[in-house]
């Protein structure tokens, strides 16, 4: 029992007062960061390099991994409040957690991504304390080859998140794909869609999409059709209370998102809203009503949350065993690493093992205050939806505008926004689902960037995906799930007539 | 994603500053800023540029080298263009400082800004890290010219590095096969979204080599390390947990690369301002506290006054664009 003792060595760090202090503090105050859409962690952990410099280590990273994962626990709250997610990570959360909110559920909403974010949060921690060193072998076995074979299985899910016209989802995945390749390339040097605008160099901020897609576009759809704002009164916050059924009928969903979402996490370079829309998408496939999903179906709220917060802690593995950041936010935590005097790499767990045990317990107790902090807040904050509709609205619009213009200081960004908000009006005027865009946004670059430097190190060779193990599955695995279900339909078609017979 | 309470913070200075500074800058001889001076990071929050800007910030106020607030500023944006774009148009202001490292000569070369070095008025280089040469622990290559002469007979291995063609690490390793007599257009260079990046996929075998920041590597090197270095691009060996690593001259490469990093000021800022900052960056460089953050970030002091800085600046211009000019990427 190695591990135990180690995580009772990690406990009795976590538990001195002044870190419990710092748990507490750094998880409350990651949960209102993650509220408020826009300001994310990375910003918050940047600002908080000088206040950790002079703390020990183990204290640091106990607080600024709480800001952390608080963040993400948080923003799932105005994803199914408002329609505008809180932190990257939470977009997919509002799929299916604002019609909740919009059928008066939104107590149950909330309910539910705190016990996935918890449970998610968990598990992934339990992962990390059992076979992290070993998983460090897992983060560096996937190469371009891999990432690439990876996305593509991302972008089938495209095929389950458009609703009723597939081809209207692949032309909103188009958009999306042409979107992420704004700015300058990577590969080449050259500009692309930047219409010679300097802001436009470094491409457009995934945030300023998503809250023009999803935010604005409801804020100007309820305009459109709300009238005075004399709709029926709602019972806004509904129970807080699961039933023992739905309890059952999330449990699957959630166990097998954590387990999902901690292996994205894992992988640098993926990461938590990856993590949260494969899980999303995965859900929806395996559901037997998996055509309820995007109207309010507590499964949808269940899988992309347990899978955002468990990616949160997985991307732990790679900055703690190998030095290597997997995103924005752990290149910060990295920096702030160093400046403390603490090299994370292979070596960390035996020259510093109190940190990394050290925070590793500390995320067990951070997500019980998480869970025990956000339940009892859930009424008062659900209370927004109590405000009359023109107060309301004004705040989504507030919010998101204060919240991208946080981001940076741009005029720019905020007629961004506009232009966005009006897309995802047309968007569902027409009929055009945004989740396949928002969902190809994410991996439109990741893939095409993974793909030419494929090439670029094969010489050309196409092989190169196929030769691969990790690769070649995850292509099979991307074929079948595009395949499978039209099987399914002919098998239906033919037992069909059968039946009527 | 910019440091929103930052930001307010130095708005709030501002005012109480000015009334601050009426009554002693107006008597002095020597110019000393009169309000909190604006300190920006033309990227985003925990690059390189943040880093410095922050640690210079953190150590100014608490050595109390300054009578005002260095208010550490991100402005992110077209690799550092959206930055200067902002700055230049503050001619003149004496108030507005930000970082900077060769992407100030290497992205105008490339095109992608309107302004360049020339517009900005240099106030110090402070430091400097090299670049380095890292190979997986297992692989065949021991030393630079194995490395070399492969790439000689198969231009087509890889070698990675943390940004795009035409920047940093590609123009590093291109100077360096330029050196060995290999067309530097030929080094097959894979761009990664940064050093992190290239070291994972070094490390998962799916590259040869990777080129990046000295610094940056030193973390994953020493006892149990999945990598190992075969030339760092200094002219002495450096210190610490990278003193075993042999230099390129050693190895009988005639190549040197500076990863260097200094503080450039608005257009035109009056000498007297340019004095004074030169003076406090030279007594900071002095401090413990900058020595302590300057060993754990693995930084190296190569402080250059306003005009050493200036004239380094248009050497490094003549240098990168030859290399832009082999590579075929000079597009000014």
């Amino acid at each position: 029992m190695d591990a135990f003792n180690n995580l009772m060595y990690g406990f009795g760090i976590a538990l001195e007062p002044i870190n419990i202090a710092y748990v507490f503090g750094g998880v409350f105050a990651g949960t209102i960061i993650g509220m408020l859409p826009g300001l994310g962690p990375i910003s918050a952990l940047a600002l908080m390099i000088p206040i950790t410099f002079a703390m020990e280590p183990s204290s640091g990273l106990i607080l600024m991994a709480g800001v952390y994962y608080g963040a993400i626990f948080g923003g799932s709250t105005s994803s199914i409040l408002l329609n505008a997610p809180g932190v990257a990570g939470t977009v997919a959360t509002s799929f299916d957690g604002y019609p909740m909110a919009k059928k008066g559920l939104a107590g149950k909403a909330l309910a539910i991504a705190a016990y996935s974010s918890f449970v998610g949060g968990t598990v992934s921690v339990i992962f990390l304390m059992l076979i992290a060193p070993l998983l460090s072998k897992v983060a560096v076995s996937f190469g371009p080859s891999e990432y690439f074979a990876l996305m593509v299985l991302g972008l089938t899910a495209v095929v389950s998140l458009s609703d009723k016209s597939l081809v209207k989802g692949l032309i909103a995945a188009v958009v999306g794909v042409i979107i992420s390749i704004v700015g300058i390339d990577m590969q080449t040097g050259t500009e692309r869609f930047t219409f010679d605008s300097v802001q436009l160099l470094d491409g457009i901020d995934f945030l300023v999409v998503a809250l023009g897609i999803f935010a604005l576009a409801e804020v100007f759809y309820m305009l459109l059709r709300g009238g005075g704002g004399k709709e029926a009164p709602r019972n806004a916050i509904g129970s807080l209370k699961l039933t023992r059924s739905e309890v059952k009928e999330i449990a699957g969903p959630v166990g097998r998102s954590s387990v999902l979402g901690f292996f994205t996490g894992v992988l640098p370079g993926a990461g938590a809203t990856i993590g949260s829309f494969l899980g999303y998408s995965m859900e929806k496939r395996i559901a037997k009503d998996g055509d309820t999903f995007g109207q309010g179906n507590i499964k949808g709220v269940a899988a992309p949350e347990a899978a955002n917060n468990a990616a949160c802690t997985g991307s732990f593995v790679p900055l703690l065993t190998l030095g290597v950041p997997g995103s924005g936010t752990t290149a910060v935590l990295l920096g702030a690493l160093l400046v403390m005097g603490v090299n994370p790499g292979p070596m960390m767990l035996e020259q510093r093992p109190d940190v990394f045990w050290g925070v590793v317990a500390s995320m067990y107790i951070g997500n019980i205050f998480l869970l025990v902090l956000n339940l009892p807040l859930i009424p008062l904050i659900a209370k927004i939806l109590d405000l009359p509709r023109p107060l309301l609205l004004s705040l989504i619009l507030i919010f998101c505008m204060i919240g991208v213009y946080g981001m940076s200081f741009s005029i720019f960004d905020l007629l961004l926004l506009l232009g966005f908000g009006l897309v995802g009006l047309g968007m569902r005027l027409f009929g055009f689902p945004a989740a396949p865009l928002i969902l190809a946004l994410i991996l439109g670059n990741i893939m095409e960037e993974s793909l030419r430097r494929a090439l670029q190190i094969s010489g050309g060779d196409w092989m190169t995906f196929i030769d691969k193990p990790i690769s070649l599955g995850l292509l099979v695995i991307a074929l079948l799930s595009l395949t499978l279900p039209l099987f399914k339909k002919r098998l239906k078609k033919k037992v069909a007539p059968d039946v009527a017979n | 994603m910019t440091s929103l309470t930052l930001k307010r913070l130095s708005l709030f200075a501002l005012p109480l500053a000015a009334v601050a500074g009426l009554n002693s800058a107006a008597q002095a001889q020597e110019w000393t800023p009169s309000s909190s001076i604006e300190f920006v990071a033309p990227a985003n929050p925990g690059g390189g540029w943040d880093t410095l800007v922050r640690t210079m910030s953190r150590v100014i106020q608490q050595e109390g080298l300054a009578d005002e607030s260095f208010a550490a500023i991100n402005v992110p944006g077209g690799g550092g263009a959206v930055a200067w774009a902002q700055v230049a148009r503050d001619e003149g202001n004496p108030h507005k400082l930000f970082a900077t490292s060769p992407p100030m000569i290497l992205v105008p070369l490339a095109g992608a800004s309107r302004y360049d070095h020339t517009d900005f008025t240099p106030v110090a280089r402070i430091n400097t890290d090299y670049s380095i040469i890292l190979v997986a622990a297992d692989s065949d290559y021991q030393d630079l010219d194995d490395l070399l002469t492969a790439l000689k007979e198969d231009p087509s291995l890889s070698v990675g590095g943390g940004s795009a063609p035409g920047s940093m690490d590609h123009i590093a390793i291109a100077g360096l096969a330029s050196a060995a007599g290999i067309e530097a257009s030929a080094v097959n260079y894979i761009p990664f979204s940064g050093g992190g990046d290239a070291m994972t996929n070094l490390m998962g075998g799916h590259i040869e080599a990777v080129v990046g920041g000295a610094g940056e590597a030193v973390g994953q090197l020493g006892e149990g390390s999945q990598l190992r270095a075969l030339g760092v691009s200094s002219e002495e060996r450096l210190g610490g947990g990278l003193s075993e690593v042999p230099t390129y001259q050693e190895q009988g490469f005639d190549y040197t690369f500076d990863i260097w990093r200094g503080v450039m000021g608005a257009p035109n800022m009056p000498e007297e301002a340019v004095a004074y900052y030169e003076d406090l960056f030279a007594e900071m460089l002095e401090t413990d506290a900058w020595r302590e953050a300057s060993d754990q970030l693995g930084w190296i002091d190569a402080y250059q006054n306003s005009e050493e800085f200036g004239a380094f600046l248009d050497q490094q211009q003549d240098q990168f664009s030859d290399v832009l000019n082999e590579l075929g990427l000079l597009r000014q």
